[in-house]
């Protein structure tokens, strides 16, 4: 092991919750170092090049932005990073088609109204259940930003009933619970609950209120992508942390978080990488996963205790099974007319969640063609394709190694016949083909069972019954393992976890000076 | 914070509806639940299986393939080695008089086996790597290298029912491991193999393939000789549109590889071309930096391959630099360690960001467009065309 520098902070990957903090403390004035294992930052927001593609790994919809009119709160953060004029935004045009065979095809554009007026032309008899749901859809998620963060600060039972009753008396229902109490009809009850797959839980397992934050939040403040893809974003976000005068080191993993043990809490003091080179530090923020970060990397013998328990009550949540598709022809050709849509064989929710634990042929699949509203997404006349379904990574423990080949495109087939179903002709048009399994997420972002939304997000893991750890001093997690997965929840928890560090720098700052200052003041009382 | 505090909160939002019975679900699962500490290792061993990043090998066999060609056979001491698509390669760690480098080398073993690699390499007049391998390596000796990646394989998905390969010199190497892996499985096509080589004396699993094209009836192989000794009765010449045509019928239906030297897979490719082969019917392995970079459109032409310049190394140091040579190569010899596996442009591992300066990025380079945008470049195949200052 060799010695080096010391640094205010270290960040552990450069995923986005690690590049957003590292951005935020070096351009807050932290000595930061990023060390992140794989050749290229973005964890999940990266890209791949194959033939004449550039794949867009991960980012379907960009949530939280806003039109320039309408603006959100990523304009605000991307700005505070200095990301703005270093990427284009793309804005989608539509929500998702969703598409079930022998059932319905509907498709919602990007419009809070307008996608009332699609509901009610297609479901007439439910009309007012329709405004009601939106209306409260509306409600909860406003009063979840702001009436209740309120009454929570305020700790008033008051200002909770007052400001935030329709959160208090929806928000934590599950999200079918409040469909089947607006709706009768299952088709559109499917249609609106698409969005689940995003949170990986049957609508029956998820808080309603986050499955209306993705309704409202997409629907009004439109879903968008970036030029170029997520990587694009990524090394935007990476370019400000260096112009900050961050370092940063790839092929570099993290192996081991050193502690100081002799107080009541573990205290960090250094980190080790992969290349046994050891750096010192008071602060850590980790945007690996924190059963990796815990288990793993921290050097106590034993999990500290409030971890051990919290941990007890998770579960790895899902992965994926993704085909990376160049298409020898521009989207039309096969009738792909917005960027997502949603394709299943059934209406039943349930068995889509269960089916995603086996090997059996996905009943729900997603389909997103970039190029429908960004033609720079491949050369001219081709197009480029993602067609995934969630998946868990368990159901690979049992194939043997010689067999994942095998498995792998078998099991490909199956996704492919059902977009060929939905888009005939789509499998002669296949120039170019990758296929990542939950194996491979693993491989590349170092998550248990390849998840890529962090622990399953049962109503009981949402960040009301999770407060954020603070067993180990000095070791902070940005990353969806704490919170939500998703890019807006990552960026934004990277962010807000690197302000409270660089807080805690200052404060430290600010004593040591007060200490020199008192030494001077005393110094010449003693000449 | 005290507990007055937290008690105050939990009533509070036990006014939410859902909020307790959640807080009842979470007591219940700390129950039955594991902390995962049993799992201690699991996901590094886990990825390891498919993708550890370092194989250590030892060479156990060596066999005299032709005068200018030998299969190193290697194995691991802790037994299986990782699965791989055929086609796919390792890159070579080797330190040759104090200089660290490494090569990409196809496995021409078939997949089924996994206690050993083969590796069969052919000299390169004046190659700095495959000298040592050909002239100095011996069994016993052991080497580190990178486990099996690459994007030249079989695609059940979208490579249809006729394959053909389109082999010369080395690339008899790969296209060995995926006919046998190809008809060891069983797989419903008909495989074809043109093989071109210089000499008759170099024909590279002469007796592997002739056999195979004996038990197989769905496999055929056809030699050609560019330079046949006086008497020579096979086919003779280069692997022309005309002699690929007339080995195989229907073009328009098949998949194309192609392996073999660049000026070899540039040569395939024009005559597949002028057979109207689609593009994506033609699978061109890749084959190291090119050859004579000021030769390629866009080189700068006020600078040439044999001037000096000075590489900044940010941070670490900095040294002289010839415009013509991979700037991988140079930092390697100037004793820095960049990460790499395909030397060829393809597979990211080498990035490195350019602060300061010009380099040449080459058609090998498949830069990602935003790596592009923020100087971000692949070593291996990058020259540098100025004075510059590079980080990583
Ligand atoms: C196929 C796919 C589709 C998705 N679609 C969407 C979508 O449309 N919309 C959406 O909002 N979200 C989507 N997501 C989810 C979203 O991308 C992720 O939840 C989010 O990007 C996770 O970010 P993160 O910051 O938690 O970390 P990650 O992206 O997991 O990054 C963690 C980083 O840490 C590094 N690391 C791990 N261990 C170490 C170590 N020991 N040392 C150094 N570095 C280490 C990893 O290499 C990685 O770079 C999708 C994800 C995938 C894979
Ligand atoms: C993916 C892949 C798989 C491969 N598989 C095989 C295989 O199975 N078997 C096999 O035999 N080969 C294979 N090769 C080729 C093999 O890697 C080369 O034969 C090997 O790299 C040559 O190395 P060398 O050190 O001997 O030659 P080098 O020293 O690299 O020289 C090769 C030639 O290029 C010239 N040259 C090299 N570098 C420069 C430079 N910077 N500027 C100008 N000229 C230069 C040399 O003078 C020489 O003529 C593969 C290559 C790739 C990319
Ligand atoms: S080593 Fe693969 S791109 Fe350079």
């Amino acid at each position: 092991m060799s010695n080096l520098e010391k640094y205010d902070a270290v960040i552990i990957g450069a995923g986005n919750g690690g590049l957003t903090a590292a951005a935020t403390l070096a351009r807050g004035g932290a000595k930061t170092l990023l060390l992140e294992r794989h050749n290229i930052p973005g964890g999940c927001a990266t890209s791949f090049v194959r033939g004449d593609f550039e794949f867009e790994v991960a980012l379907h919809q960009l949530s939280g932005l806003g039109t320039e009119k309408n603006p959100f709160i990523m304009r605000k953060i991307f700005n505070e990073l200095g990301v703005m004029d270093k990427v284009e935004f793309v804005e989608e045009h539509h929500l998702y088609r969703m598409t079930i065979k022998d059932e319905f095809d509907i498709t919602l554009p990007a419009s809070w109204k307008g996608i009332r007026e699609v509901l009610i032309e297609n479901f007439p008899d439910e009309e007012q259940g329709i405004k009601d749901y939106m209306l409260l859809c509306e409600r909860v998620v406003l009063e979840s930003f702001m009436g209740f963060k309120a009454a929570l600060k305020m700790n008033s039972e008051d200002m909770l009933m007052k400001n935030s009753k329709h959160y208090a008396e929806y928000g934590l229902r599950s999200a079918k619970s409040v469909l089947d109490k607006h709706f009768s009809d299952e088709q559109l009850k499917t249609l609106l609950a698409a969005y689940w797959c995003y949170l990986g839980q049957a609508p029956r397992n998820i808080n309603f209120v986050d499955l209306a934050m993705m309704l409202y939040a997409y629907g009004v403040f439109k879903p968008w992508h970036i030029e170029g893809g997520s990587q694009a974003l990524s090394n935007a976000l990476l370019e400000s942390f260096l112009e900050a005068g961050g370092e940063v080191q790839f092929n570099a993993a993290v192996d081991q978080i050193i502690t100081d043990k002799s107080g009541d809490k573990p205290k960090v003091i250094a980190i080790c990488t992969e290349h046994g080179d050891v750096y010192e530090t008071e602060q850590v923020i980790s945007n690996a996963s924190s059963v990796v970060t815990f288990v793993d990397l921290l050097d106590t013998d034993e999990l500290p205790e409030g971890i051990s328990q919290d941990f007890k009550s998770r579960e790895i949540g899902t992965s994926a099974f993704c085909l990376y598709i160049g298409l020898d022809c521009p989207p039309e050709t096969l009738g792909i007319k917005n960027a997502s849509t949603f394709m299943g064989t059934t209406m039943d929710e349930d068995l889509m969640v269960e089916t995603m634990a086996t090997l059996n042929p996905p009943v729900a699949t997603m389909l997103t063609c970039y190029n429908v509203d960004d033609p720079s997404f491949a050369p001219p006349g081709k197009s480029q394709v993602s067609l995934l379904c969630l998946q868990y990574g368990k159901v690979w423990d049992d194939v043997p190694v010689e067999d994942y080949a095998d498995t792998k495109y078998a099991f490909a087939e199956h996704l492919i016949e059902q977009a060929e179903e939905f888009f005939p002709g789509f499998r002669s048009h296949i120039e170019e083909i990758e296929v990542a399994t939950p194996l491979t997420m693993q491989r590349y972002l170092n998550t248990p069972g390849g998840s890529i939304y962090g622990f399953i997000q049962n109503p009981e893991d949402g960040e009301i019954h999770r407060p954020r750890y603070d067993q180990v001093e000095g070791l902070h997690m940005a990353g969806c393992w704490q919170g939500m997965g998703g890019f807006q929840p990552t960026y934004m928890v990277g962010q807000s976890t690197a302000k409270a560090v660089l807080k805690k720098l200052k404060a430290q700052r600010l004593a040591e000076q007060d200490q020199t200052q008192t030494q001077d003041v005393k110094e010449p009382a003693n000449v | 914070m005290s507990n007055q505090y937290i008690t105050n909160k939990e009533q509070l939002l036990s006014n939410l509806v859902g909020y307790v019975e959640s807080r009842e679900l979470i007591a219940e699962r700390e129950k039955i639940g594991s902390d995962f500490s049993e799992d201690k290792g699991k996901n590094t061993a886990e990825i390891a299986k498919l993708h550890p990043k370092r194989l250590n090998l030892e060479v156990t066999e060596i066999f005299q393939e032709t005068p200018s060609t030998k299969t190193f056979r290697v194995r691991s001491a802790r037994g299986a080695l990782p699965p791989f698509q055929a086609g796919q390669y390792i890159n070579l760690f080797v330190n040759i008089d104090g200089v660290e480098t490494a090569r990409p080398y196809a496995i021409s073993s078939c997949p089924t086996h996994r206690d050993y690699y083969d590796l069969t390499v052919k000299i390169v007049k004046g190659g700095f790597v495959t000298n040592y391998l050909l002239n100095d390596v011996e069994v016993g000796q052991t080497f580190s290298a990178t486990s099996p990646i690459g994007t030249f394989y079989y695609n059940p998905i979208i490579h249809g029912k006729k394959l053909v390969f389109l082999a010369g010199g080395s690339g008899g190497a790969p296209a060995r491991a995926m006919i046998e892996s190809v008809l060891s499985r069983g797989v419903d096509a008909d495989f074809y193999l043109v093989y071109g080589n210089s000499f008759a004396e170099d024909v590279i699993f002469q007796d592997t393939f002739r056999a195979l094209a004996q038990k197989h009836e769905n496999f055929h192989v056809m030699e050609v000789i560019s330079r046949p000794e006086e008497g020579y009765e096979g086919l003779t010449g280069y692997l022309t549109g005309e002699l690929i045509n007339e080995a195989v019928s229907g073009v328009d239906e098949v998949m194309f590889y192609v392996c073999g030297p660049t000026p070899f897979n540039d040569f395939c490719k024009s005559e597949l071309k002028a057979l109207s082969v689609a593009d994506k019917r033609i699978r061109i392995e890749c084959n190291g930096p090119p050859k004579n970079p000021s030769s390629i459109q866009n080189w700068p032409t006020e600078v040439s391959e044999e001037e000096m310049v000075t590489v900044k190394v940010r941070g670490k140091g900095e040294f002289k630099a010839q415009v013509g040579e991979p700037l991988l190569n140079s930092l390697e010899r100037n004793g820095y360690f960049v990460e790499n596996a395909c030397r060829s442009g393809e597979c990211s591992l080498c990035r490195v960001k350019l602060v300061e300066g010009e380099v040449f990025n080459p058609p090998e380079a498949k830069l990602r467009k935003s790596d592009e945008t923020f100087g971000w470049v692949h070593s291996c195949v990058a020259f540098p065309t100025s004075d510059i200052e590079i980080l990583y």
